[in-house]
């Protein structure tokens, strides 16, 4: 039986540079399938201010004022490929979305559905329609409205709460993590989560050759090390102190079940490799706001229930 | 979806609530640690006393104001570097992703500076507790247990023991976490400005007359030596040692103190991370004024220091104390520590035993990093797989990082036994600062080449805006930077008094070098028959 070679990445929110390496990747790393575990969406929105003839932005901390289209779409192009939603709007808007209740959210979902669907059409071109296959589904921070737009997508096989077989494998998926201090989507207390892990793992008929796709990083493994704050979020001594942030249900679950492969993602600064028993866990960590992609390469035996070879890689 | 705007009259941007979006670390945390790093007591003070004998016309406190403000240029360059790739893993990180070659580049310079030169940085550490700690207490309580009591610390087993010590400590300390050992920095920091003062109040307080007869007085009571203070300038008089008055000049001669002073002050860079993912014009604000203001600490309390050395103990007595360890052989046996002497103007032997211990807490706040950043590089050379896998292995239970301590301990105590009973490895001290100076020199080329290798990553970076006169001066910083280090490697290399350029010496710099080439290609070779190719790792996938 011949080796599957997958590209699992993770976390790119909202950075335009990320999905279309993420689109690339299966060419450029001769992949057999491509996987991105969640937080697919920005958490940054930049006005910009339509005037007569030009339109202005402030862009890290400068304002700029752009004189034509062409200028105009370079600056878009900028923002987008640093996972922010650029959102054209005229003076008045931007001061009734500064004073209006739930404004802001609004126009964040629209931006975040219009990119959506712009990424998910870039895929149908790039995948040749399902050709390679392709799998997404939501982490924490993405909001519901995107799982019926990307379950939609003839290219894009949507994995939430899913078995899927793929050559021999068995992927099963979970974009909900334990809580977090931002009070995100997809979040909930362990006591939640186990049972709805249970749920899918349930649906796996094969341990030896499962594939848990779980968007939080299991507890204490050095996957899930993140800086440790105080009160108001920020990082205590200096971003020294690092604390295990993961959730204990994933790691009970991943004990339990021993499933040849789990990845993780959720804690971009603790990309790593860990041994679980039989189970290798992996979380390629996130650097989305640099436009480098970075991701593991995994190479997985059917026939012997096991992954051959991994290499995190930062494309 | 609860969201915050930020901006001043019109918002600038919307944020949504997220995971990760937490604010930048305080400027008094990156201060805190930029000045335990550059540590003028533990490390400064240390050098003093081969720096001023070794280059007696050069002029210490020039030396370290020059020193202060070429280093300053190092911080803006990497102040640079962390707003433009705020990522844990500092220099590997930078130069795999900005500089040609980089992956195999990275590792070499990565392991040279970050991992393989640290096994020196424990004996030197050990030797530094040896000093400031052990030799001043047991001869302050005159405890004559060990044998020889406080000079079985400058024996060759002495040293070795200390050195051990110091090992155990710092691995114990990579061992239990950072979480607790920040929290024990902060206090050291802070007793140890409060020991600074007293010493401060002590020799400003008190005479140059009444030091003189404290002086005598103590040394004849701990060392049964008669009219110390005169005997040590008549000692070094006879031994043909002759300093110039404390000044500002010649240049000339003191420019030859800066390669010396980086032994302390090349340091304030040395915890440079930064969390936070969403970047403006302030952080670079922020980052650079932690590190700039913990270096310019350090050059002030530096200053205080040399001045009240100046003032109470006299400046050609505090050298000629130096010289004699220096040149001929130290002075009781033990070697000249200011602060042990300055608590002698207090007759009383408990507030001087408590005045070393207390001051002792610039070396337990800082002792606890040694290995901290040895862990992080084996990790990530453990998950590019350049290492075995086993090498990221922390223990489930007691979450210890058994392999890489073993890859980090054991090597330390090799070097340790050659520092120890070796006499010439002894001199290889600025060896240690050397293999770092040159990991930070392919840094400073990557800040210098950012803006034309990685044209939109510079362009969205807060460092891109930060301008004078139109010219952006983080790049201009790497290139001035580039000169300070270029110019501490050559007067390392052509200079015999750094104890650099001795062929052994070279062969055991070189020796790291090589074995972290052969590291890397061997790796290469490994995971080449495995089937994996580690040329992947950074090759950037096409946009288009």
């Amino acid at each position: 039986m011949i080796p599957v070679r997958v590209f699992f990445a993770t976390d790119i929110h909202g950075s335009e540079i990320c999905w279309r390496k993420f689109l690339n990747a299966a060419s450029f790393y001769k992949a057999d399938l491509v996987v991105l575990g969640g937080d697919v969406t920005g958490k940054v929105m930049v006005p910009i201010t339509t005037h007569n003839g030009y339109w202005e932005v402030v862009l890290g901390g400068e304002r700029r004022r752009i004189e034509s289209k062409e200028e105009l779409e370079k600056v878009q192009t900028q923002i987008r490929n640093r996972g922010s939603y650029p959102a054209l709007m005229s003076p008045d808007e931007l001061d009734h979305l500064s004073r209006a209740e739930g404004a802001v959210d609004q126009r964040f979902g629209t931006e975040m559905l219009a990119a959506l669907d712009r990424w998910l059409d870039m895929a149908d071109t790039k995948l040749g329609g399902g050709r390679v296959p392709c799998i997404l589904n939501g982490g924490n921070d993405d909001f519901f409205e995107i799982d019926p737009v990307i379950e939609s997508s003839p290219s894009v096989t949507f994995a939430e709460g899913k078995l899927l077989d793929l050559d021999g494998f068995h992927l099963v998926s979970m974009g909900w993590t334990n809580p977090t201090p931002w009070d995100t989507f997809r979040e909930a207390p362990e006591e939640e989560l186990a049972p709805r892990i249970d749920a899918v793992a349930e649906l796996v008929p094969d341990m030896e050759r499962a594939i848990f796709n779980f968007h939080a990083p299991p507890y204490g493994t050095g996957l899930d090390e993140a800086p440790a704050l105080d009160d108001t979020l920020r990082p205590i001594h200096g971003g020294a102190v690092m604390k295990p942030v993961g959730s204990k249900a994933v790691r009970d679950a991943i004990v339990r079940y021993q499933p040849m492969l789990s990845v993780h993602g959720h804690i971009h600064e603790s990309r790593g490799i860990k041994k679980m028993g039989r189970t290798l866990a992996i979380n390629p960590g996130s650097v989305y706001g640099d436009g480098v992609l970075q991701g593991a390469l995994l190479e997985l035996n059917a026939k012997k229930g096991k992954v051959t070879k991994y290499l995190l890689v930062n494309g | 979806m609860a969201t915050e705007a930020l901006g001043e009259e019109r918002p600038a941007l919307f944020l949504r609530k997220a995971t990760g979006l937490v604010r930048g670390w305080s400027v008094r945390d990156s201060l805190i640690y930029a000045c335990l790093a550059t540590n003028f007591v533990t490390l400064g003070i240390y050098e003093f006393t081969f720096a001023g004998p070794a280059f007696p016309q050069g002029q210490l406190i020039t030396a370290v104001i020059i020193s202060g403000v070429w280093v300053s240029f190092l911080v803006i360059t990497y102040s640079g570097l962390i707003v433009t790739i705020p990522r844990a893993g500092g220099d590997y990180v930078w130069q795999t992703r900005i500089l040609p070659l980089g992956s195999g580049l990275g590792f070499v310079m990565s392991a040279t500076g970050w991992w393989f030169i640290l096994w020196l940085w424990a004996p030197i550490y050990g030797n530094i507790l040896s000093v400031q700690l052990f030799e001043p207490l047991w001869a302050t309580l005159k405890w004559t247990w060990p044998g020889g009591g406080y000079a079985w610390f400058g024996t060759h087993n002495g040293i070795f023991v200390v050195s051990l010590i110091t090992i155990a400590l710092a691995g114990v300390l990579v061992s239990i976490g950072m979480a607790g050992y920040a929290k024990v920095q902060r206090w050291c920091f802070i007793g140890g400005l409060i020991g600074f003062a007293v010493v401060v109040a002590l020799l400003l307080f008190n005479s140059r007359a009444s030091f003189i007869s404290s002086f005598n007085l103590e040394a004849h009571k701990l060392f049964g030596a008669n009219n110390a203070y005169a005997a040590t300038n008549h000692a070094a008089a006879k031994a043909g040692y002759t300093t110039s008055a404390l000044g500002f000049g010649p240049l000339g001669p003191t420019m030859l103190l800066v390669p010396a002073m980086m032994f302390f002050i090349l340091w304030p860079n040395w915890g440079a991370t930064l969390y936070g993912e969403i970047r403006g014009a302030s952080d670079f604000r922020r980052v650079f004024t932690g590190m700039f203001a913990g270096l310019w600490l350090t050059v002030i309390l530096t200053v205080i220091f040399l001045l009240l050395m100046a003032k109470t103990f006299g400046w050609g007595f505090y050298q000629n104390l130096n010289s004699l360890d220096y040149n001929v052989t130290p002075q009781f046996g033990i070697w000249p520590y200011p602060f042990m002497f300055a608590g002698w103007l207090v007759h009383n032997t408990a507030f001087q035993v408590v005045l070393i211990l207390v001051l002792s807490l610039w070396f337990f706040g800082w002792v606890g990093t040694l290995f901290l950043s040895s862990t992080r590089v084996i990790f990530a050379a453990a998950f590019d797989r350049v290492l075995p896998d086993r090498a990221a292995e922390v223990s489930e239970k007691r979450k210890v990082p058994l392999y890489s301590l073993v890859l980090m301990l054991l090597p330390a105590v090799g070097l340790s036994a050659l520092y120890a009973y070796n006499t010439t490895f002894v001199t290889y001290t600025l060896d240690a600062t050397l293999v770092i100076a040159v990991t930070y020199l392919f840094s400073a080329i990557a800040v210098v080449i950012l803006p034309f290798r990685k044209r939109e990553l510079w362009q969205a970076s807060p460092a891109s805006r930060i301008k004078v006169l139109g010219v952006p001066i983080v790049p201009v910083s790497g290139v001035i930077t580039i000169g300070l280090l270029v110019f501490n490697l050559v007067e390392w290399i052509k200079n015999d008094n750094y104890f650099v350029n001795k062929p052994s010496s070279f062969v055991y710099m070189g020796a790291m070098y090589v074995l972290a080439i052969v590291l890397y290609v061997v790796a290469r070779l490994v995971r080449r028959s495995q089937g994996i190719d580690l040329g992947l790792i950074n090759k950037e996938i096409p946009v288009e």
